[in-house]
């Protein structure tokens, strides 16, 4: 028993909470370049699985994480502090994909576009056989209003909150693409509803 | 069909668990009785479960910290390029800086330096006024300082200052603590010795008042602790040395043909006396020697005597009023212990060597300006008053009552006082034997000090040392039995002086004019 209490009293060493990002920022701001590094360190991998989950394409994923960091990098002297940084840099990441796959548009700008919103019909190759696979691909025809909520929500576990302030809109409308996506992504899922069940 | 659609987003929030417990508890209600919603629950978990098993997470770069920071020096090349270059640009930039400085006013540093000299000696400058006015100084002073070159800093006379001159004949003052060296009723022995009438006494106080008033400009002082010492200090007291000795062979030729050395006579017959008088009063020296607690410092300082004057009658008429401030006003020159047993500090400006020891501050000039003035060679006295002494013999003497055959303590300072050595000293009245008073006139020649070895830093230690050999631990013994010896000599010494003295009547009688002098 006393064993037992004296490993609970030893001390784990503190892990960096999100505190710790607003004290590596004022050292920045204050001209300690080198804590930038701690920043990217401890927020890379979410950044890069937000943009992989979110462009479906793991060859775009360092570069537009790149664009998001250097963006964080040169604007983090302006940072008010009003909200968490996570919350800023996760907007950052959204838009630069929005960014990019507007870019996507422009190019194919003479090909036809199907309707975001209700094209829900759209199958995959019934050859298909990795469930995995078959989801990724149905959550990457979602519209990305919808799918990066969802994305956000389900794979990234951020609260509705968050989410609204990630992608600057209201709670309520968090909520209602949410539900939508799903329902889009069980309409989508509905030819393997065999395999996936 | 809405109102479902609410219902459903509802559910969906309800899986997230983003619901209120208000809002959680009407759902749960509701869905107890609605196989459809039940149904709606069930579609939507299986979907976020799938959702979230299909994660696949990006596979690890390992280079792209790297990349970024090239992305990020790339992306601001300019700054990062110069940035590892500012520590050596600064120290450029400051040496090119002090260059151009240096070239256009090579005299900077210099002037620099002077100013801030110029503010320290302006700072311990402020407020300076005559030390001896406030010692309150009396003809008694200013005949010892003539003779015994030492002056009181203190009303209370605890503290003396020193003068003297070196082997190497460069000036040197000292300020002691204690006065065992102090001087009694020496005026009053000179005047009697002379037998001068009450007219010639009246002169002697009459030319010692008169150095008087030129004295309290020669040592000044102020709050800041600072003594300042008129280098011209040394020739006004060879002056008065001149104008007594002077004066006292004119009232009485007789008496001091035999003491004076040959030549004394055409000394003050030819005016010389009052030549050197009055050049030393009129050289108004300017330059004083400022002793500080951070430093020693030689600088010229002007003292305005006139305007002095002017305030002295009404500070006078202040100090009579405030006759218990006055007694208050004192000056205390303090000698840090701390410094004990260092034989040397090295001085600021290389031009004072200090010495200090438990009782006594003893600063060595080699350079300071000192007015050259012409002058009788009066040192030459010296070299006969060893002659003159022998004359003496004809003269009764008087040994002080007090000390006559009586054991006193002697306080000897072993280093400290806090480890005080006391031991009985048999009295035999050394200011009245010749040879000590023979040392005493000699003073002025620096010759006493020397022999006393006072310059050496413990000059009380030093005394004893040249009783006791290089040793202070003497031997008790011994020391007894020499006592004893000379208190044996000086009993015969006794015996014949009291013989004289018996056959000084007959001799009167016979018309031998012998008069006694009491010194």
């Amino acid at each position: 028993m006393k064993n037992k209490k004296k490993k609970t009293d030893v001390q784990l060493p503190q892990i960096l909470n999100l505190d710790d990002d607003f004290s590596l920022i004022k050292r920045f701001i204050d001209g300690d370049e080198s804590t930038f590094n701690l920043l990217v360190l401890r927020h890379k991998e979410k950044v890069r699985n937000i943009i992989y989950l979110t462009l479906n394409n793991h060859e775009l994923v360092d570069d537009i994480a790149q664009e998001v960091f250097l963006t964080v990098y040169k604007n983090l002297k302006r940072f008010r502090f009003e909200s968490q940084f996570t919350t800023w840099l996760y907007r950052i990441t959204i838009n630069k994909c929005k960014d990019h796959l507007r870019k996507i548009k422009i190019r194919s700008i003479f090909t036809p576009i199907k309707d975001e919103e209700e094209d829900f019909g759209y199958s995959t190759s019934p050859d298909e056989k990795d469930i995995a696979e078959i989801v990724r691909k149905a959550i990457d025809q979602l519209p990305e209003k919808l799918k990066i909520p969802l994305l956000l929500k389900d794979i990234e576990g951020l609260s509705y909150q968050e989410i609204a302030e990630s992608i600057q809109c209201e709670i309520g409308t968090v909520k209602s693409r949410i539900f939508r996506a799903r329902e889009g992504l069980r309409n989508i899922l509905k030819p393997y509803e065999s395999e996936l069940m | 069909m809405k109102i479902y659609a609410k219902k459903y987003e509802l559910l969906s929030a309800y899986v997230d668990n983003e619901l209120s417990d208000v809002e959680i508890k009407r759902l749960e209600d509701e869905l107890r009785f609605s196989k459809d919603l039940q149904e709606k629950l069930s579609d939507l978990k299986r979907v976020k479960k799938l959702t979230s098993s299909s994660v696949k997470s990006v596979p690890e770069n390992h280079y792209f910290d790297t990349r970024l920071s090239a992305v990020i020096r790339n992306n601001n090349p300019w700054f990062f390029q110069i940035r590892k270059y500012f520590p050596i640009a600064g120290i450029v930039a400051l040496s090119i800086a002090l260059m151009v400085v240096l070239k256009v006013n090579p005299g900077i540093v210099n002037h620099l330096l002077e100013k801030q000299k110029s503010n320290i000696s302006g700072f311990y400058k402020q407020n300076l006024k005559p030390l001896l006015y406030a010692a309150d100084l009396t003809n008694e002073d200013i005949f010892n300082f003539a003779f015994y070159h030492q002056l009181p800093l203190d009303n209370k006379k605890h503290q003396y200052l020193f003068l003297g001159t070196g082997q190497n004949g460069n000036q040197f003052f000292e300020i002691k603590n204690v006065n065992q060296f102090s001087n009694v009723n020496n005026l009053a022995k000179f005047v009697k010795g002379l037998n001068l009438n009450s007219i010639q006494k009246h002169q002697v106080d009459s030319i010692l008042s008169n150095y008087a008033d030129d004295l309290q400009s020669q040592v000044l002082v102020n709050e800041k602790n600072t003594v300042a010492i008129n280098s011209n200090i040394w020739n006004y007291n060879k002056a008065i040395v001149a104008d007594l000795v002077s004066f006292a062979a004119r009232a009485n030729r007789e008496e001091m043909r035999n003491v004076l050395p040959a030549g004394f006579n055409s000394y003050y017959n030819n005016g010389s006396v009052a030549r050197l008088v009055s050049e030393v009063k009129a050289a108004n020296g300017n330059k004083y020697i400022f002793i500080t607690p951070d430093t020693i410092f030689s600088d010229s300082f002007y003292f305005d005597k006139e305007k002095f004057k002017q305030n002295m009658k009404r500070l006078n008429e202040e100090m009579k009023k405030m006759n218990k401030n006055s007694e208050n006003f004192s000056f205390n020159f303090h000698i840090d212990s701390n410094f004990v047993n260092n034989t040397k500090i090295p001085s600021y400006n290389g031009e004072f060597k200090i010495f200090v020891d438990s009782n006594s501050c003893l600063i060595h000039l080699p350079q300071v300006f000192v007015p050259q003035i012409q002058y009788p060679n009066l040192d030459s006295m010296a070299a006969n008053l060893g002659k003159a002494a022998d004359l003496f013999k004809s003269f009764s003497f008087n040994f002080p009552e007090m000390n006559r055959g009586k054991n006193f303590n002697y306080k000897y300072f072993y280093n400290d006082s806090a480890d005080g050595y006391k031991f009985n000293f048999r009295a035999f009245g050394l200011d009245s034997t010749f040879n000590f008073k023979d040392h005493k006139l000699n003073s002025m020649t620096g010759k006493n000090f020397r022999r006393f070895n006072f310059n050496n830093p413990d000059s009380l230690e030093s005394f004893y040392r040249s009783f006791f050999g290089d040793s202070t631990a003497f031997n008790q013994k011994e020391m007894e039995k020499e006592l004893q010896q000379v208190q044996k000599q000086l009993e015969q010494f006794q015996k014949q002086m009291e013989k004289l003295q018996k056959q000084l009547p007959k001799n009167q009688k016979q018309g031998k004019d012998h008069k006694s002098i009491e010194i």
